[in-house]
């Protein structure tokens, strides 16, 4: 049996939207803009259609065209004359688009076809079949009303689980945003029925708002800036004090939510009143708030006394109170409510959502009287042809969209992915339409275009539209390889290269990125830090690349000393004529090195160039023997002549002095840097499917551990760390694969250590160690550990672990005297 | 997290109002941290106001047209990187005239 599942709180103020799905209720976000309300008002602007929450943005400004609160019309003849497109709008027009809105929050699931729409419990027979008819006009075959105190004492039952066994008696008490009302409920255990109603159409929490600015805000600013009649001025609408109004209306809005949760608050201002600038800070206790507020508050409190009198009840036959709409997080409110009537006062279902989310249970049980038909209907047959146009790459903050559309398409809608750009409705002219639509600047922003008929269903959806901002321009030219940079890489004893601006990149460019020192410069010392851009693939070895910018900061540039682990702020730029310019700023000196590369001059030394080679040489000798006793001639003798040409190169350098002025030296660069490129491809594929062999034992690893039936909770998180591993692995780049096997290695060890008794593979693993640095210490630990084992005390064995594991050598520190000081760039 | 941007905003702001440049690296080096953990901060001052941006909440003061500027803004809009793709995670609270 199908049921209903999809709820609709339709508000005088608010609406929402939520669906039922086997046992839980999912309220929808509004796609555009973060809420789950979407403001009930629609504003029309010639031919553009505005709902919700920009809709309110016309409210001041063009009040005839602004449609709101037109739910209290719903059911009377009065229409609504819009001139700015000279027609008459009924209630139910307004609110069918209010509903159609509400079905563009789905974005899961079929098709709507049947809902259950909430009214107030003062709703007669017509106005519940205008709503009714209403939600027909919105495209749903099905509608079935429900009433709202019933969907809040629906949410409140089913949230704490109550078995009503005998009649008893709830009162609904709803504060709005702008409306007040309070129902009177009989509970059995077969129904839920409105017995009674009262309310106020013009009392709710915006009132609060203007209250806090009228009495406690504007009051105080008089007093501080000397003026009077200020909350009148800021009102009228030729006001000098222009916008202050909604400025000290937001701000009292925020004070009002925290002074629900706090005793007292407060508010900053920062205004200009008569060329003079306020600058003040004004708090606001809760007791001020509170009593400003009162009269509002006891005003409700004669709404409840008056539906449980003329019901010819006392207040101890109520047997709860349930608290609904977002004013009623005041807390003066059920303080107040419980002082007068002494009613037991329910505030724990969520008051904005307890309408829509008891509604959604409600539809969750009711069985739908439509039939899907078996043939799968086509979700949108295409009577329309759409041909578009816009830019794909542009560095303007705006682009046109233009779109020629055949067949019987009458509006559109374009609506930028993120939620920060939506057209509204509009009408296509001429059949087509341009639109200019704004850019989030260095992102890539996907649109959505709908082509609507004249009842807003979508005819076609392009989905396709994806404009880059920033990233290339027919004018710009492209950066042709890698601009990188040298760092340290500790864990192998040598530096590498890590990426500053991607190949493809379009000058001019600039960035800052922050690194850390990973030594300490004295002041006046001879050590130094070296800063070296260089021009060449980021995956291959630093002296592969061409060196562009090259600097020596040593200890005697310094004002103070540069200490280990402090930040190093290196702002980088490439001008479109490819001049490169650097700042560097260290933190620990307080002292900035401007411009240091605006002459592009190469130093290369031939020290450097040595010691590059020197380093690259060993690994190729190393190689060499591996290739020849593995039978790899063919391999064997390709690096054989790599080892030749390098060894020239050292004869040669031999032969110049550092101080060589021709241009010897640059030759010799060169032809290192080709060579060393040759050795870089020949090994590299290698290096990667070692990197990657180690990578799938890891996680094989990770994976039987994961599988094991008490680890199950661990699946998530290895999940997420594998879920990008195919681009991790097809990259190429032996860092980010390093990083990759670094992380399932942590969570290995954190399943593992979650238990004591996985320490006996450990124990077993180290006690065969030959390295301890104390074997006296260590044999004392491994008796302990042995005893322990046999006592299957795990946890006496895990502390012997860690106590051996303390006795290894310390590798990571080895590493570091391994990497010579003068090899190191000083940055990591 | 969204309300530490926005404190660290309203700092810049003061500053800026105060010619205060003390601060400036030490706020850049913040925001260096924002983007790269996926937040993307606009501040809209002094950009026309158009009805569509449906990014910020406005307050409009005076009459509707088509040259409303952002005069003051009170939040920042922040977008959020999430799988590749922005999100709006703040709208931005903007006064317009």
């Amino acid at each position: 049996m199908k049921t209903i599942n999809i709820a609709i709180d339709l508000g005088t103020t608010n609406s929402l939207i939520a669906n039922y799905n086997s046992g839980a209720v999912k309220i929808y976000n509004n796609p555009l803009g973060l809420k789950q309300t979407l403001p009930s008002c629609v504003a029309f602007r010639g031919n553009r259609t505005i709902i919700g929450d920009k809709a309110l943005d016309y409210l001041e400004k063009d009040a005839e065209n602004v449609c709101m609160l037109f739910k209290r019309k719903m059911g009377t003849q009065e229409t609504y004359f819009i001139p700015s497109i000279d027609k008459e709008v009924s209630p139910i027009e307004l609110s069918s688009l209010i509903l159609k809105e509400l079905k563009n929050f789905v974005s899961d699931g079929d098709q709507l076809n049947a809902a259950v729409i909430t009214i107030p419990a003062s709703f007669d027979t017509i106005q519940s079949n205008a709503t009714k008819k209403a939600g027909y006009l919105a495209g749903f075959k099905e509608v079935v009303l429900l009433q709202e105190p019933i969907a809040a004492c629906l949410a409140f039952a089913n949230q704490s689980n109550l078995d009503i066994e005998s009649s008893k008696h709830w009162i609904v008490y709803d504060f709005g945003g702008g409306t007040f009302d309070v129902a009177l409920v009989e509970v059995n255990d077969r129904e839920l029925k409105v017995i009674d109603n009262e309310g106020d159409n013009f009392l709710g929490g915006a009132d609060f708002d203007n209250l806090i600015v009228e009495q406690i805000i504007v009051p105080q600013i008089e007093a501080k800036a000397n003026i009077t009649n200020l909350w009148k001025d800021i009102k009228s609408k030729a006001s000098k004090y222009k916008g202050l109004y909604f400025e000290l209306l937001k701000k009292a809005e925020e004070a009002k939510k925290e002074l629900s949760v706090y005793p007292e608050t407060e508010i900053e201002l920062d205004i200009d009143i008569n060329d003079f600038n306020l600058y003040n800070q004004i708090v606001i206790t809760r007791s001020q708030f509170e009593a400003v507020i009162a009269p509002k508050v006891e005003q409700t409190i004669t709404f409840i006394k008056k539906v449980i009198s003329q019901n010819q009840l006392i207040n101890s036959q109520i047997e709860r109170l349930i608290l609904i709409g977002g004013s009623t997080y005041v807390p003066l409110i059920k303080q107040r409510i419980k002082e007068e009537t002494g009613i037991l006062v329910d505030s724990s279902i969520d008051p904005t959502s307890a309408v829509v989310d008891g509604a959604a249970y409600f539809a969750g049980s009711k069985p739908t009287s439509i039939v899907v038909e078996e043939t799968i209907e086509e979700e949108e047959v295409s009577t329309v042809d759409t041909q578009i146009f816009y830019e794909q790459n542009t560095r303007d903050l705006e682009e046109l969209i233009t779109c020629k559309v055949e067949g019987a398409a009458i509006n559109y809608r374009i609506t930028r992915n993120d939620g920060g750009y939506d057209s509204g409705i509009k009408t296509v002219l001429n059949n087509g339409f341009s639109e200019f639509v704004p850019l989030l600047k260095g992102q890539l922003n996907r649109f959505k275009i709908q082509v609507l008929d004249k009842d807003l269903n979508a005819l076609k959806t392009i989905n396709t539209v994806a404009i880059n901002q920033g990233s290339y321009n027919v004018l710009g030219q492209p950066l042709p390889i890698d601009i990188c940079m040298e760092i340290d890489d500790i864990d192998a004893s040598t530096t590498r290269l890590e990426q500053i601006f991607r190949k493809g990149s379009i000058l001019p460019l600039k960035k800052k990125i922050y690194k850390t020192a990973s030594k300490s410069i004295l002041k006046g010392s001879e050590s130094n830090l070296i800063i070296n851009i260089v021009e060449g693939l980021s995956k291959g070895l630093p002296s592969s690349g061409l060196s562009i910018g090259y600097i020596e900061f040593s200890g005697k540039d310094l004002e103070d000393d540069l200490i280990k682990g402090t930040d190093i702020e290196i702002e980088l730029e490439i001008t479109e004529s490819r001049d490169l310019k650097i700042n560097v700023y260290l933190q620990s000196c307080d002292q900035e090195f401007k411009n240091v590369f605006s002459e592009s001059e190469r130093a290369i030394s031939i020290s450097k160039i040595n010691m590059e080679i020197n380093a690259v040489l060993s690994d190729v000798e190393h190689l060499i023997t591996e290739q020849v006793e593995d039978e790899n001639f063919e391999y064997s003798s390709k690096l054989e002549q790599l080892r030749v040409g390098l060894i020239e190169i050292q004869i040669e350098t031999t032969l110049l002095d550092e101080d060589d002025v021709s241009d010897q030296k640059y030759q010799l660069d060169d032809k290192k840097r080709k060579l060393i490129q040759t050795f870089d491809t020949l090994t590299r594929n290698k290096v990667i499917a070692l990197e990657i062999e180690e990578y799938n034992n890891s996680k094989e690893g990770l994976e039987w551990q994961v599988n094991k039936e008490e680890n199950e909770k661990y699946r998530p998180k290895y999940l997420k760390v594998i879920a990008n591993e195919k681009e991790v692995i097809n990259s190429g780049d032996k860092y980010l694969i390093r990083a990759k096997i670094k992380e399932l290695d942590v969570l290995h060890n954190a399943i593992v250590q979650s238990s004591d008794e996985n320490f006996i593979g450990y124990f077993f693993g180290i006690r065969y160690n030959s390295e301890f640095t104390d074997t006296k210490k260590a044999q004392k630990l491994i008796k302990q550990g042995d005893d322990a084992l046999e006592r299957q005390d795990y946890k006496s064995l895990k502390h012997v672990v860690y106590a051996l594991f303390a006795l290894l050598p310390d590798r990571e520190k080895d590493k570091q005297k391994q990497f010579k000081d003068d090899s190191k760039t000083g940055l990591r | 997290m969204l309300e530490i941007i926005n404190q660290v905003f309203s700092i810049q702001l003061k500053s800026n109002k105060d010619n205060l440049t003390l601060f400036n690296r030490n706020i850049d080096r913040i925001n260096h941290e924002f983007e790269a953990l996926g937040f993307h901060i606009i501040n809209p001052i002094g950009q026309t106001y158009r009805n569509e941006m449906t990014d910020v909440e406005a307050n409009i003061t005076g009459d509707f047209n088509e040259q409303m500027k952002i005069v003051k803004v009170l939040k920042p809009i922040v977008y959020q990187k999430r799988n590749d793709e922005n999100t709006l995670v703040q709208k931005g609270i903007i006064i317009v005239e």
